[in-house]
């Protein structure tokens, strides 16, 4: 919703309206935990929370786990760009290919693939290759049927077109096939990053090692309670952030749509 | 009953076309022995009521569609695949939304490995010849309907054909807007002399544009009458309004009229069948 | 399947061999026959990749007792509490949201934007609140499903033919009417696709909880298996599972196609 948008609409109220229950909430639990009726060893007042950001930043090193966890989450990304359209390309252009997986890359796709993360870490031990592969195998079988959706979902017309110029196969792909499929491709490719970075995050939590994932269990651990939710914060920061992004690049790289 | 009327200068030749699908409901003959040429220059409008096969024919005459009977000849040559002498401009949108309007016309410059400077250069005189200078920049999605196909025009035209093939190309814009670009095209056609083949249902339309307008029958689609339009060239829109031309309008209406009441009672009968097996 | 060639009319008769069948069970075949390979070859680490004659000794095992079933219905019911929980909270808020369009340019952007982020690390918080038994994996599985399933139902609502919607009230429905009669009927499919899309959050959030810490269930048995380099049994569980969930999955859109037969 752009600020351009609200002021055609005539008003910033939904927005602030919005902002406003947030802080009450805020407000409320700061309320209700100082005066003891919620137990603050389960919640901690959220002044004591926001009063720990600080701390977290500097002790716990948030910017080089913060990097470490965008490395991770970015290789995984690169490699299911690569991986996942080239193998919606060749599922689309073998069609037999297609009609026999297909419905397995589908079947995948609702499959709870990160549970498989105990099996990585006997293969890659508890590195940073497990977190990777797991975020690139979870986040692959959107990639790969969006690219072939993309393709297949060219309108008749601009093939026909390319045919009425008599274009060869290999330039009936690339001229047009190919481009007419880009916007659906990235849309693919943005839920794939999605994926990549929950589970990359996820698996950190989970095998205690990586960058902010592993903050959080460390900070759990200690019982640092003020520490674990900030830290918690700062992912979903960092979660909403990358969300945003992947948005404004994908609406960037359409502008013809 | 039409005189084919193949003339040894003719410069495409449709000899006795036969078109049959098969349906669920059984075999469909669509093109039932169609046989015409196409004179240099001239503007050859096919018309005929929803059904009658002339999208078929249309693509058998663009070598999209092979499975037929008969033949179609350029230029001594049979055509069994797209010619190279033959450009296609569809009915539907057909520009590319991710090429800007100049790469769009450039296309076929492109293909022939045409160098970059001198496609640009010729893309432009196209662009300029349907009017849209000035919007060489711009994307198919930041025009209007009609200035899209007209870049679809443009792009055809760019890659110079003997022949011109249009399908309805103005099937989906309003009326006003689609005389004018029927203008645009006269225009046009009268400067390249070029050889024009229109499919269209609209008898203004065809009767605005046409050297010979070619009336079909409903399916099977066969060529019902071939009339010739004697109205003085070079025309425009104004034309429409004229005594003459209401006269040819009125002759292939009460043909067309015909063919298109069979059309509507054989869909009517076709829903009934619908209704009572379900 | 028989098919029937459009352009000719020719049938061909239905045929088990069609060339996709034969690519899938080559594939297969293939896939089975380089694992076999691996196996025995002693290039990887033992027991990473383990014979398919131990792999099929673990299932059996599995299979044939007692706990394991009663470790899947440990979580069969997490995370069948935490989709009746999490899904229906999410029903009433989409509906809410998707009805009301200020309310939803106040707080459907948190929900749009809180949704896709990693809901495990709240794990900590949730045991803190409910103690480390099933009562936090209910409650992460609720967290996880609750977001898509509200999404799912505004986007529904919003897209509810208008015309239906003025119908209802020109007969004057009351709320619940128009909710029972009227809504939820016009949105079975975002509905449908909803929940199948909780119920695969749901599994996996209440599948981690259990991996991290738990002493019952499906994610509980395969953190176990890895602890002791059990690897043909945790092979064994991983294809249970995910044989289950991808059925779970299928039969909950079947269900959702069905319903949809019926009224067309």
């Amino acid at each position: 919703m752009s600020a351009a948008v609200a002021r055609r609409s005539g008003s910033y109220m939904p927005q602030a309206v919005g902002i406003g229950s947030l802080v009450a909430f805020f407000l409320g639990m700061e309320l209700l935990v100082q005066t003891g009726l919620v137990n603050r060893f389960i919640v901690p007042p959220p002044s004591e929370i926001i009063g720990s950001f600080g701390r977290v930043i500097v002790e716990e090193h948030v910017f080089s786990r913060f990097l470490q966890t965008l490395t991770e989450c970015l290789t995984a990304g690169v490699m299911l760009t690569v991986f996942g359209v080239a193998g919606g390309v060749l599922m689309n252009r073998f069609k037999l290919l297609q009609q026999a997986c297909e419905t397995w890359v589908a079947a995948m796709a609702s499959a709870p693939i990160v549970l498989m993360y105990p099996l990585f870490m006997v293969i890659f031990g508890r590195s940073a290759w497990t977190i990777i592969m797991m975020g690139f195998v979870s986040a692959l079988p959107p990639v790969i049927l969006k690219t072939i959706e993309g393709i297949s979902g060219t309108r008749k017309v601009l093939i026909n077109v390319g045919r009425s110029f008599n274009l060869t196969p290999s330039q009936q792909f690339w001229k047009i096939l190919f481009p007419a499929a880009l916007p659906t491709i990235f849309v693919g490719i943005r839920l794939g990053l999605i994926f990549a970075l929950i589970n990359v995050v996820g698996v950190e939590f989970l095998i205690n090692y990586g960058g902010l994932g592993q903050l959080i269990n460390d900070l759990a651990e200690r019982y640092d309670l003020a520490g674990t939710y900030a830290a918690i914060c700062f992912v979903i920061l960092v979660s909403v952030l990358f969300f945003i992004v992947l948005e404004k690049v994908e609406r960037w790289l359409r502008p013809i749509d | 009953m039409a005189s084919p009327n193949q003339s040894s200068n003719a410069i495409l030749t449709a000899d006795h076309i036969n078109v049959r699908f098969e349906t669920a409901e059984g075999p469909v003959i669509a093109v039932d022995d169609v046989s015409f040429d196409v004179r240099p220059g001239e503007f050859l409008s096919v018309i005929g009521p929803s059904g009658c096969g002339k999208s078929t024919l249309f693509n058998v005459i663009g070598g999209l569609l092979t499975s037929h009977q008969g033949t179609v000849t350029v230029g001594g040559e049979t055509i069994d695949g797209p010619h190279q002498s033959i450009g296609m401009v569809f009915q539907e949108e057909s520009t590319f939304p991710w090429r800007t309007v100049t790469d769009n016309v450039a296309f076929p410059l492109e293909l022939i490995g045409m160098a970059k400077d001198k496609r640009i250069e010729r893309a432009k005189h196209f662009i300029g010849m349907v009017g849209l200078n000035g919007f060489e920049n711009r994307y198919p999605g930041e025009l209007s309907g009609g200035m899209r196909q007209r870049v679809s025009l443009a792009r055809t035209l760019a890659s110079e054909p003997k022949i011109l093939l249009m399908d309805e190309p103005f099937a989906a814009l309003d009326e006003q807007t689609r005389l004018l670009l029927g203008d645009k095209v006269l225009q046009i056609q009268q400067q390249l002399k070029q050889t024009t083949l229109l499919i269209t249902h609209n008898i203004t339309e065809a009767v605005q544009m046409s050297d010979r307008i070619l009336v079909m029958t409903y399916r099977p689609g066969k060529v019902k009458r071939i009339v010739d339009i004697d109205l003085p060239r070079p025309r425009t829109s104004e034309i429409v309004g004229s005594e003459a031309f209401g006269r040819y309008v009125a002759q292939i209406w009460s043909d067309l009229r015909e063919e298109a009441s069979r059309g509507m009672r054989d869909e009517e009968q076709h829903a009934m069948n619908e209704g009572a097996s379900s | 399947m028989a098919a029937t060639d459009r352009l000719t009319g020719v049938t061909h008769p239905a045929s088990v061999l069609s060339p996709a069948t034969l690519l899938r069970a080559a594939i297969i075949l293939g896939v089975l026959a380089i694992w076999e390979f691996l196996s025995h070859s002693g290039w990887l680490y033992r027991d990473v990749v383990p014979s398919l004659l131990a792999i099929g000794h673990a299932l059996f095992d599995l299979l044939s007792h007692g706990e394991y079933y009663f470790n899947l219905g440990v979580t069969a019911a997490e995370v069948g509490f935490a989709l009746l929980v999490g899904g229906g909270a999410g029903v009433v808020v989409g509906i809410v949201l998707g009805a009301n369009r200020f309310l939803s340019k106040a707080f459907e952007p948190y929900l749009y934007y809180l949704g896709p982020t990693p809901k495990i690390i709240f794990f900590p918080i949730m045991i803190m609140y409910f103690g480390v038994g099933p009562e936090s994996k209910v409650a992460l599985g609720t967290l996880s499903c609750f977001f898509p399933v509200a999404l799912s139902v505004a986007a529904g609502m919003r897209q509810i033919d208008q015309v239906l919607i003025r119908v209802g009230h020109s007969f004057r429905a009351n709320t619940w009417q128009m909710v029972t009669k009227i809504y939820l009927p016009a949105m079975r499919h975002p509905i449908i696709n909803g929940v199948r899309l909780g119920l695969g959050v749901a599994l996996i959030g209440v599948l981690l909880a259990e991996t991290k810490l738990s002493n019952k269930g499906i994610g509980y048995l395969i953190i176990q298996a890895y602890s002791i380099f059990d690897m043909p049994r945790m092979y064994a569980m991983l294809i249970v599972l995910f044989v289950l969930a991808i059925g779970a999955n299928a039969l909950v859109g079947r269900l959702g196609g069905l319903h949809a037969i019926k009224r067309t």
